[in-house]
């Protein structure tokens, strides 16, 4: 069963995937790529990771994605449906594409990993909370996430942190309009801010 | 004055003729002419001083030119009699046709570059005489064929003449390959190329192909067969240039080579040699009667006597040779200016069929005309006598210890038929009879710069020969002496001496019969050519010479054309293509491909980590 | 189940090629980002694979930074395409070249 998910989930992802990067409308190419963090979502239930596969969806489909359909919008992006990449792009895009994708292949058909089988049991909860023993077994309750965020990795938590508030102090300072439009009759009708 | 001065300043003070003409006198007009014929004039002074006060020992003098590793080139002077005959030659007939032109080229516009020409052949050909080594020959050899070639194009904006002087040069040049080889191969095997070094050497020994191969030179500047297609051609240069270098001295610049180098020339060589140029005495004899031009008549009469020297070489007599140099060289300078004089009279008109009647009114040249014809049929007493009949008593000496020589004689003595006929059949036409033209009625004698010359050639042309029988001697004593050596011992052997009058009478009547028969075939002042109307396809024969320049002309554009377009496409491929512009398109491609990273494309930089992590693969994957 | 880490680590590898093919490919701003989206996903799944391999949280926890930074990203750089849009009035990066004439 959880083989025909993985089957599943896997080709959608792939599939999506795919149709985001060939499709000629900008919003169409949006709407798969929320399919493709779907299909993503997805696998990593499959690997027992449901906080992660949550997460996915909430930021990456719910907020990312959003953003990305408010700026198609904002822009105009008519005219770049309508073009095509010229036969150079393509014949030399798709070289790479095969070039990467041979490796790939051939990294999975030579063997891979070795050995490579999921150990069985995933354990629900934190055995123990201060076992000196793996503290950081790797379980499906959101409590993990919190200890190791808050003891092993508190300093990138806390960095992380900051990186937003950056991110946010730069997002307001890019879209700002530096020229006041002209107001008819006004004296001073361009304001440098 | 030291003989070593003495005789760079014969070789250089036409250069420095030539080169005052160039640098200044490119237009000088009568001015350039004064300068060459004043060098003409110091050089002849300057050969009669050291002619004079020689001792008669042979003398070498050299220094060394240019030093490549163990081999050294050397320029020197080797003076012995052959030389001081030589030396006298060329300055004596030099001197007189520089004296000449100034009279013939009165009306042409560049008399500059006409002297120059003439100074730079003097220095060239005074190069060949005073010569000691085969490098410094084959030098002086080949500026010998460049001033050829300048004065045969004199008159360049006529196409023929520009194709004359390349078909000489290019012949010639085909000539100096054999010869250069010759060169390569003697220094391979005998370490020197000095000809005195060489001459302790050998004895005659040499090895039949080397001989052969420098003969190769001699083939191509004394125009034997098969390189004999150009003196016909280098007719196109002026009448002086003519007589000087196509008659007189360059084109006996091979025959001097090959006395000069004749104890290289083993018995087989000279052999082959004597057949080549016997056959050639005949052939071109024959062909002079199929030409109505007077001056390529008188170019077959070169090529033909040519033939006689080289025959005198292969049958063993050098010195005999260098006699009959030294005779032809005066009577067919004569030949050649007398021709000029009537040209010049007669307005440029060159055919002897529209000549006629010239004796009324040129008697000067008319006179000199006749003695010089005198001389070259053999005439007894006169200087071509002397030297021609010797040649055939040679051959006749020779054929009594071997009866082949036989077969050469009677070559030899249809050749002095031809030589009859030819020469009869010119002074008819030309000088006698009715004039056939306007340019002919109304000619008249040429100036003294033109008839002074005609005289004292013509006097030489007489008795220049007269040192072998008489006490009297119009040339110098050190030039006679190597001559006298050869004609005693033919004359003295007694074969010869026996058969005196049986030859004697031969030669005068195969004369008489050949005067006799164009009076009575051509008839004086003949408006037409008789050979040309009743028998076509003879006349047809020897006007095409054997058609040799048709065959020639077919190979070269047929087979040599091909090889060369061949190997010019080859060169256009491979060298211009793959190796020239090959790298420059492969830099310019390198460049292109690392331009992009300067240009503002995101694509481009893409691509490039595309390259990086492919790289990375294959090192991952242990493919570099 | 059957389902190894190799296939996991084939599909994230896959999903890598197909987000930068989308790069290469594309000359819509918009669309090479969504590539780079795509590759920051496929590292994630390799990631979480890894972890549950290994039976640590580790790779749980840098997904969840790869999450955060990811987002925050993705709004810093689409403000910067807005900008330049407001700039140039195009989105497509090979008319974006005015750095270099």
């Amino acid at each position: 069963m959880l083989d025909f998910l993985f089957y599943l989930f896997s080709a959608l992802t792939l599939l999506s995937a795919l149709l985001v990067v060939v499709n000629r409308n900008a919003v169409n190419a949006a709407m798969f790529m929320i399919i493709t963090f779907v299909g993503m979502a997805g696998l990593f239930l499959l690997l027992n990771a449901y906080f992660l596969a949550v997460l996915q969806v909430l930021v990456y489909a719910g907020a990312v994605m959003v953003l990305f359909l408010f700026i198609i919008m904002l822009l105009d992006v008519e005219h770049a449906s309508k073009v095509r990449p010229d036969t150079l792009t393509v014949v030399a895009s798709g070289i790479g594409f095969l070039l990467l994708a041979s490796g790939v292949c051939t990294l999975f058909l030579y063997g891979g990993v070795e050995p490579s089988y999921f150990p069985e049991s995933v354990p629900e909860l934190p055995l123990t909370a201060h076992s000196n023993a793996n503290p950081l077994e790797y379980t499906t309750a959101a409590r993990s996430f919190g200890y190791g965020l808050f003891t092993k990795y508190m300093l990138p938590f806390q960095m992380t942190g900051f990186l937003l508030l950056i991110a946010m102090i730069g997002v307001i300072v890019l879209s700002k309009q530096y020229t006041q439009p002209n107001i008819a009759g006004s004296k001073d009708a361009t304001i440098k801010r | 004055m030291e003989l070593e001065t003495l005789l760079t300043a014969i070789l250089l003070v036409p250069l420095g003729s030539a080169a005052m003409i160039a640098l200044f006198l490119r237009r000088g007009g009568y001015a350039a002419a004064a300068v060459s014929v004043v060098a003409a004039a110091v050089i002849l002074g300057l050969s009669l001083t050291f002619l004079l006060t020689w001792n008669g020992v042979t003398q070498e003098v050299s220094t060394v030119w240019l030093t490549l590793g163990s081999y050294e080139v050397t320029m020197g002077f080797l003076v012995n009699y052959q030389t001081a005959t030589m030396l006298f030659i060329v300055a004596f007939v030099g001197f007189w046709i520089h004296v000449f032109s100034v009279g013939y080229m009165n009306e042409d516009e560049s008399k500059g570059r006409f002297f120059g020409g003439l100074s730079i052949f003097m220095f060239s050909m005074l190069g060949i005489v005073l010569a000691n080594n085969l490098i410094m020959i084959f030098v002086f050899w080949e500026l010998v064929g460049f001033s050829s070639y300048m004065l045969i194009a004199h008159y360049w904006d006529k196409d023929y003449a520009a194709a004359a002087s390349k078909k000489a040069f290019i012949v010639n040049r085909v000539g100096d390959f054999g010869f250069i080889l010759g060169i390569v191969w003697t220094y391979w095997q005998y370490g020197t190329t000095n000809l005195v070094l060489l001459d302790a050497q050998l004895n005659n020994d040499a090895s039949t192909v080397l001989g052969l191969l420098l003969a190769c030179g001699f083939i191509g500047k004394s125009a034997q067969f098969p390189l004999h297609v150009w003196l016909t051609d280098a007719m196109a240069g002026p009448t002086p240039v003519s007589a000087l270098i196509h008659a007189a001295t360059m084109v006996a610049a091979g025959v001097y080579f090959m006395a000069r180098i004749f104890f290289m020339l083993s018995p087989e060589t000279q052999e082959v040699i004597l057949w080549l140029c016997a056959a050639m005495t005949l052939f071109a004899g024959l062909c002079a009667l199929g030409q109505t031009d007077i001056k390529k008549t008188l170019a077959y009469s070169t090529l033909s006597h040519l033939g006689f020297m080289g025959a005198a070489i292969g049958l063993g007599f050098p010195s005999l040779a260098l006699l009959h140099m030294a005779m032809h060289a005066f009577f067919k300078a004569t030949l050649f200016l007398c021709s000029g004089s009537v040209i010049h009279a007669c307005h440029h008109e060159q055919d002897m069929f529209k000549m006629g009647g010239l004796w009324r009114k040129m008697p000067i040249t008319t006179l000199t005309c006749i003695l010089a014809a005198l001389s070259i049929m053999a005439v007894p007493y006169f200087a071509g006598f002397y030297s021609k009949d010797t040649i055939l008593s040679g051959a006749w000496l020779l054929a009594h210890t071997d009866g082949r020589y036989y077969v050469i004689y009677a070559i030899l003595l249809l050749a002095a038929l031809s030589t009859a006929l030819y020469t009869g059949r010119m002074v008819w036409v030309v000088f006698f009879g009715q004039s056939n033209s306007d340019n002919a009625a109304h000619a008249k004698e040429s100036n003294l710069f033109m008839t002074v010359p005609l005289l004292v050639l013509a006097a030489f042309s007489v008795g220049a020969a007269w040192f072998l029988e008489f006490d009297v001697s119009l040339l110098p004593e050190t030039v006679t002496v190597a001559l006298k050596h050869g004609y005693a011992t033919i004359t003295q052997a007694d074969v010869v001496h026996h058969s005196h009058y049986l030859l004697l009478g031969l030669s005068v009547g195969v004369m008489i019969v050949g005067v006799l028969a164009t009076f009575f075939f051509y008839g004086p002042g003949a408006s037409e050519d008789k050979l040309q109307r009743r028998y076509g396809l003879v006349y047809k024969i020897l006007h095409k010479h054997g058609w040799f320049d048709d065959v020639y002309d077919a190979y070269v554009v047929k087979v040599q054309q091909r090889v060369a377009d061949f190997f010019g496409f080859l060169d256009l491929i491979l060298i211009s293509g793959f190796m020239v512009r090959g790298t420059a398109g492969l830099a310019g491609l390198l460049s292109l491909v690392t331009r992009s990273f300067h240009v503002g494309s995101i694509h481009g930089y893409v691509y490039w980590f595309l390259a990086g992590v492919v790289i990375f693969g294959a090192f991952a994957f242990h493919l570099i | 189940m059957s389902i190894t880490l190799n296939e996991f680590l084939f599909v994230s590898g896959l999903l890598f090629t197909i987000g930068f093919l989308g790069v290469l490919l594309r000359r819509n701003t918009l669309i090479i980002y969504m590539g780079l989206e795509l590759m920051l996903n496929a590292v994630n799944l390799a990631l979480v694979g890894f972890s549950r391999f290994n039976q640590t949280m580790d790779g749980n926890i840098f997904v969840f930074f790869i999450i955060t930074v990811a987002a925050a990203e993705v709004a810093v750089g689409l403000a910067i395409i807005v900008a330049l849009y407001r700039k140039r009035q195009t989105v497509m990066v090979d008319e974006l070249n005015a750095l270099s004439h």
